[in-house]
């Protein structure tokens, strides 16, 4: 098992922050920008209108949004990210119900060999098709996955559409039906965490992050259950599944019931649980990893999960 | 050191060496046999790795680390070929090993279905990491499909990791529903949807007759013939204990190898663990009493006192986004009460189930949070008399208040929402009422609350009754019964309009506070089903009155009455010939000519019924329906054929009629005649439907009755050919099926929804016929003759005498 001293290695996304609504306009609740001192400072300088920016345009859109190229693009920080190599954004909208919570926004830097895959899936005639993605140098998995449907219940996206619910697993690239799987073994893309996106209106919208090992999307994942159906209370969550380079699973089949719990405002998991917000840390709330990044997912208008990584 | 062997490396026998490891590291030598070539690993979790939401490394429990650690020898991969109990040797593929004690914890195997081509290729059973991996491997192949036999927890596990990896996948399913042995049949409605969502093709009451393939698995064919293409077929159907060793050594085997309440077997130096025992006639397959026997086992071994005692078990369910919950009995029975709680919108269902002020069951569906606390209520045996009232809403309110439903919404705030469908929140009723809307249809006029599935109607009420207070009176329209605040109008625009298509669909999503209905509405539910879902809806002869179980009036005594039917009224010498010789051969003591024309057998023993039936039919008759809601009879007078007043062929019509209607199931019964000309002599204008013969064609008339009302029939249209008026009449009736309360008579609906309704409905030619093309449909299924259904062999236990007469008769 791979120690924290391992870290060296690049990650796949550099750069997260969160924006929440103030009145009319979004502006920055927080965010992790690792050694991107400058571009934080000219991040904390924006704000941003409905339709305005990437943030903004995943709030009028209500969809996620994916940015790979930001010269001659909406992008407003373009010369900021450019300046520290920062080349591609992905805007995840946090809806409770209608209500816009906040937008999630995670970038990446593109070199020829970080591997990894950011990917919205969206319904359309009954089936869910890749809606747009950001696969850094696994380009050919890029072009397989843009010919690839998944029906209700199989694959990654087609299983986190049906059970609503967040999935982890654990090795795409062998034993599924779909070339994709095959492509994503050959690009060392191993585990997949997909979640639903609810956004208001009845589009079903799944996000999945591919993780690979050399360039790993995060190096824990976490996945805690905050429904009251689930939890027994609100303001509770468990920790129902995750793994970790350095402790291993993360969840254990005899103790089931028991789970590791987070209350309501105590610690990282605790503020989403208590904001229905994302939150991105660094330093001791990212429990010695580089970043974390909490988004919750609600449905119905209720926090129902929360899915956390560690990079 | 003691030299123990220990054969087989599961669950039960790695739990019972940390057990010993723990208390006495180093008094054991011990030598572990396994047949997998590998060592303990956590089994319950291969459904996750088949799903590949875990990876094996995960689920490995005891690694070659960990048996170094111990030094345990590892026979991996090695079979015990047999025990010699007089030299304590222990004889495996590779050799032999001495023992002062053994145990042996061989588990199970998978039972296979011993039908043909059971041992093709590609069949194969689901227990260990080898099968998992099979099928793994499997749904690599483009285009592959699975049958899962069997849907209980593991086949139902096995089938949503096969979808999961892009297969398609049909599970069948013997039983009426899933996981009948662990839920009731509300609990298996809302799992069974659940795997539908996910793509997954759910067969129940589905019987395998084979496996077909010429070099490997090609398709499962089914008892009633049907073919499903499969290139997997995974038999989850059962286990059977493994005690083939044991057997052999000559231990006592019954169903598994017989251990006392120390695990010891009949030999004193030999141990059994695990699935592979039985204790006090029980066998385990759960993971729970297989540690408490590895608990016990361990404390025998290292001498000190313990007893297994098997206890109350729990379910759960591995498949993501399934939420289920099951523990204890949960049948139903005398002295036994239910809790129901049912939350539609989300998906949500608890039952539990009260004996003697004990909780001694518990099935939930969505929310299982309070699971482990209601199983302690129930492994407790603890009195429930104090929060019965709250009991169902879980811990959390316990020590409160009851709950006052109106209380609970006045408590919302105006966020809240009350409509799911239409997005309308409290705040937005309570400004439609201070702006005017004062009751149910003006607030779904200005809101739309309540206005597409209905199911919040009841709350949208309870919003005006919080806010108007005393100036809000409850409509009038009458719930079903005690089982649902709906009104049958309302349950039957839900069923059409949220496609339900089951009893257990409609407890569920609408909401019922019983698990299964009750005397009242389950008839009309059933109806209901059968009239808007011919095809998918199965009728449930459970679901009906006395009489229409037994295809027979039941008559004051006991004893049945049996009417033959007589098309239009027309008998012949011959069936009278048989219905003499049927009323001598079974000592009728009562034949009467009845008002609709017909003949009726009165005093007949139930359990002459069949036989009697099987005469008839042979002498080319069949039931009359005289005891069923659905079509009675068609009087006819002679018409043209012989009355020098007749201007049509009233008979003729009159028979082409009843042989187009018998056999359909109306909301009550339906009678009809055809009078050749206005003297009407076939007394037509009194009945449900009554057709006059005129000189220029048919008047057709509806709503009539001649019982404790009376009433003459309304005109419904007069038109000039037979043609036309069979259209008519069929499209009349079939609307009254579609729209009719259950047990209302045709003149009361009629007055309900006004002819001019009717009229205006059956003008439309479109609708008409479309009606009439779904008379037909129905027919397809229902024109058939429920004696011939009955052979006397079959049947005649159904029929013996009954003892209890107090089933509430229909009439």
């Amino acid at each position: 098992m791979e120690t924290i001293l391992d870290t060296a290695e690049q990650t796949f996304i550099e750069v997260a922050e969160v924006w929440v609504p103030e009145g009319d306009r979004l502006t920055l609740a927080n965010g992790a920008y690792g050694p991107h001192e400058a571009f934080a400072e000219a991040s904390r300088q924006e704000s941003f209108a409905k339709g305005e920016g990437l943030p903004g345009r995943a709030w009028s859109e209500e969809r996620p949004v994916v940015l790979k190229e930001f010269d001659g693009s909406y992008f407003k920080r373009t010369e900021a990210a450019k300046a520290v190599g920062l080349t591609a954004a992905v805007a995840v909208p946090v809806f409770a119900g209608s209500k816009l919570k906040a937008v999630l926004v995670v970038l990446c830097a593109d070199d020829a060999v970080r591997t990894g895959a950011i990917e919205v899936w969206a319904e359309k005639d009954g089936v869910l098709a890749l809606n747009d993605g950001y696969y850094g140098a696994a380009t050919h998995f890029e072009w397989v996955s843009q010919h690839t449907q998944f029906p209700r219940g199989q694959g990654l996206p087609g299983g986190v559409w049906s059970a609503q619910t967040p999935i982890l697993m654990r090795d795409l690239g062998s034993g599924y039906r779909f070339i994709r799987s095959e492509s994503a073994g050959k690009a060392g893309l191993t585990t997949g965490l997909g979640l639903p996106i609810p956004v208001p209106g009845g589009d079903s919208f799944v996000l999945t992050l591919l993780s690979a090992k050399g360039t790993p999307i995060a190096r824990r994942f976490e996945i805690w259950d905050a429904r009251a159906a689930k939890a027994g209370a609100p303001g509770t969550a468990k920790l129902i599944d995750g793994i970790c380079e350095r402790e291993g699973p993360l969840w254990d089949a005899e103790n089931a019931g028991n789970e590791k719990t987070a209350k309501a405002w105590s610690g990282p998991i605790g503020r989403v649980l208590g904001t229905g917000v994302p939150t991105t840390q660094t330093g001791a709330g990212a429990n010695g990893y580089q970043m974390m990044v909490a988004l919750p997912i609600h449905r119905g208008g209720e926090l129902a999960h929360i899915v956390a990584w560690y990079c | 050191m003691e030299k123990l062997v220990v054969i087989g490396a599961g669950m039960a026998s790695g739990r019972l060496l940390e057990h010993l490891f723990d208390a006495a590291p180093g008094a054991f030598e011990v030598t572990l046999f396994n047949a997998e070539p590998r060592g303990n690993y956590n089994r319950i979790m291969l459904s996750p790795v088949l799903s590949g939401e875990k990876s094996y490394a995960e689920i490995v429990t005891h690694d070659d680390d960990w048996y170094a650690q111990h030094g345990v020898t590892c026979r991996f991969g090695e079979r015990v070929v047999n025990i010699d109990r007089d030299r304590k040797i222990v004889v495996g593929e590779n050799g032999e090993v001495p023992y002062d004690r053994l145990v042996i914890a061989t588990g199970s195997d998978a039972f296979i279905i011993p039908c043909p081509g059971h041992d093709l290729p590609g069949v194969i059973a689901y227990r260990d990491l080898d099968d998992t991996n099979k099928m793994i491997d499997t749904c690599g192949k483009p285009g592959a499909r699975a049958v899962v036999i069997g849907g209980g927890l593991l086949g139902l596990e096995a089938a949503a990791g096969l979808r999961l990896r892009g297969m398609d996948v049909t599970v069948l399913h013997l039983s009426g529903h899933l996981m009948e042995r662990q839920l009731d049949a509300a609990a298996g409605y809302l799992l069974r949807a659940d795997l539908e969502r996910r793509g997954i093709t759910v067969m129940t009451e589905a019987s395998t007759k084979a496996v077909r393939g010429t070099d490997a698995v090609e398709a499962v064919e089914l008892e009633d013939g049907t073919m499903l293409p499969a290139d997997l077929v995974v038999m989850a159907v059962g286990i059977r204990p493994s005690v083939a060793v044991a057997k052999a050594a000559g231990l006592t085997v019954n169903r598994a190898i017989n251990v006392d309440a120390q695990m010891r077997t009949s030999d004193d130096s030999i141990y059994a663990v695990g699935e592979c025992v039985e204790f006090a006639g029980q066998l385990f397959g759960l993971v729970a009493p297989l540690y408490d026997q590895a608990k016990v086992l361990a404390a025998t071994l290292l001498g000190d006192d313990a007893a297994f005692m098997p206890k109350q078990l729990s379910t759960k369910l591995k498949v993501t986004g399934c939420d289920l919950f099951s523990a204890g009995d949960f049948a139903e029975g005398p002295g036994r009460e239910d809790i129901v709680f049912r939350d539609p919108a989300r998906g949500i269902y608890k039952r539990l189930v009260i004996e003697d002020d004990r909780l001694v069951g518990a099935v939930m569906y969505g929310d299982t949070a309070d699971g482990n606390w209601f199983f302690g209520l129930i492994k407790d045996e603890t009195d429930i008399s104090d929060m019965r009232e709250s009991l169902i809403f879980g811990p959390a309110y316990q020590g409160g208040s009851s709950v006052d439903p109106m209380a609970a919404v006045a408590a919302l705030p105006a966020d809240a929402e009350i409509c799911g469908c239409n997005g309308v929140c409290k705040g937005q009723i309570v400004e439609a009422i201070e702006g005017g809307a004062t009751d149910l249809g003006a607030v779904r006029a200005t809101t739309k609350a309540s206005a597409s599935c209905g199911t919040c109607t009841g709350l949208v009420e309870q919003v005006l009754a919080a806010t108007l207070g005393d100036d809000f009176t409850l409509p009038t329209a009458q719930p079903v019964c005690g089982c649902t605040d709906l009104s049958h109008e309302d349950v039957r625009r839900l069923i059409k309009s949220q496609e339900l298509k089951s009893q257990p669909a409609v407890w569920q999503e609408l909401g019922w506070s019983t698990p299964n209905g009750c005397h009242v509405c389950r008839p009309a539910i059933n109806y209901y089903l059968l009239a808007d879902w011919p095809v998918e809806y199965k009728d449930d002869p459970q679901s009906r009155f006395v009489n229409e179980r037994k295809h027979a009036n039941i008559q004051k005594d006991g004893t049945f009455s049996v009417v033959p039917r007589m098309w239009g009224g027309i008998t012949s010498a011959s069936e009278l010939r048989a219905i003499a010789d049927v009323a001598d051969k079974y000592d009728v003591p009562t034949v009467k000519v009845t008002g609709g024309q017909r003949i009726d057998l009165l005093g007949v023993k139930g359990e002459d019924l069949p036989a009697m039936w099987a005469d008839l039919n042979a002498a080319g008759m069949v039931s009359g329906h005289a005891y069923s809601k659905g079509l009675r009879t068609v009087k006819t007078c002679v018409g043209t054929d012989h009355c020098r007043f007749g201007t049509q062929d009233s008979t003729g019509l009159g028979i082409r009629l009843e042989k187009y209607l018998w056999g359909s199931w109306t909301p009550h019964k339906v009678k009809l005649a055809v009078s050749g000309c206005p003297r009407n002599c076939a007394e037509a204008t009194c009945k449900d439907v009554g057709i006059i013969c005129v000189d220029s064609g048919f008047e057709v008339g509806v709503g009539g009755a001649a019982g404790m009302d009376l009433k003459e029939t309304e005109p419904l249209v007069k038109v000039a050919t037979e043609d036309e008026a069979v259209e008519w009449t069929v499209a009349s009736i079939q609307l009254y099926r579609e729209h009719a309360k259950y047990l209302d008579r045709a003149y009361k609906w009629v007055g309900k929804v006004g002819l001019d309704w009717v009229r205006e409905t059956l003008s439309d030619d479109v609708e008409r016929k479309a009606l009439v093309e779904r008379f037909d449909l129905s027919q397809t299924i229902y024109r058939t003759d429920p004696w011939a259904e009955h052979t006397p062999r079959e049947s005649a236990s159904r029929f013996a005498p009954l003892t209890d007469l107090t089933l509430e008769a229909a009439e």
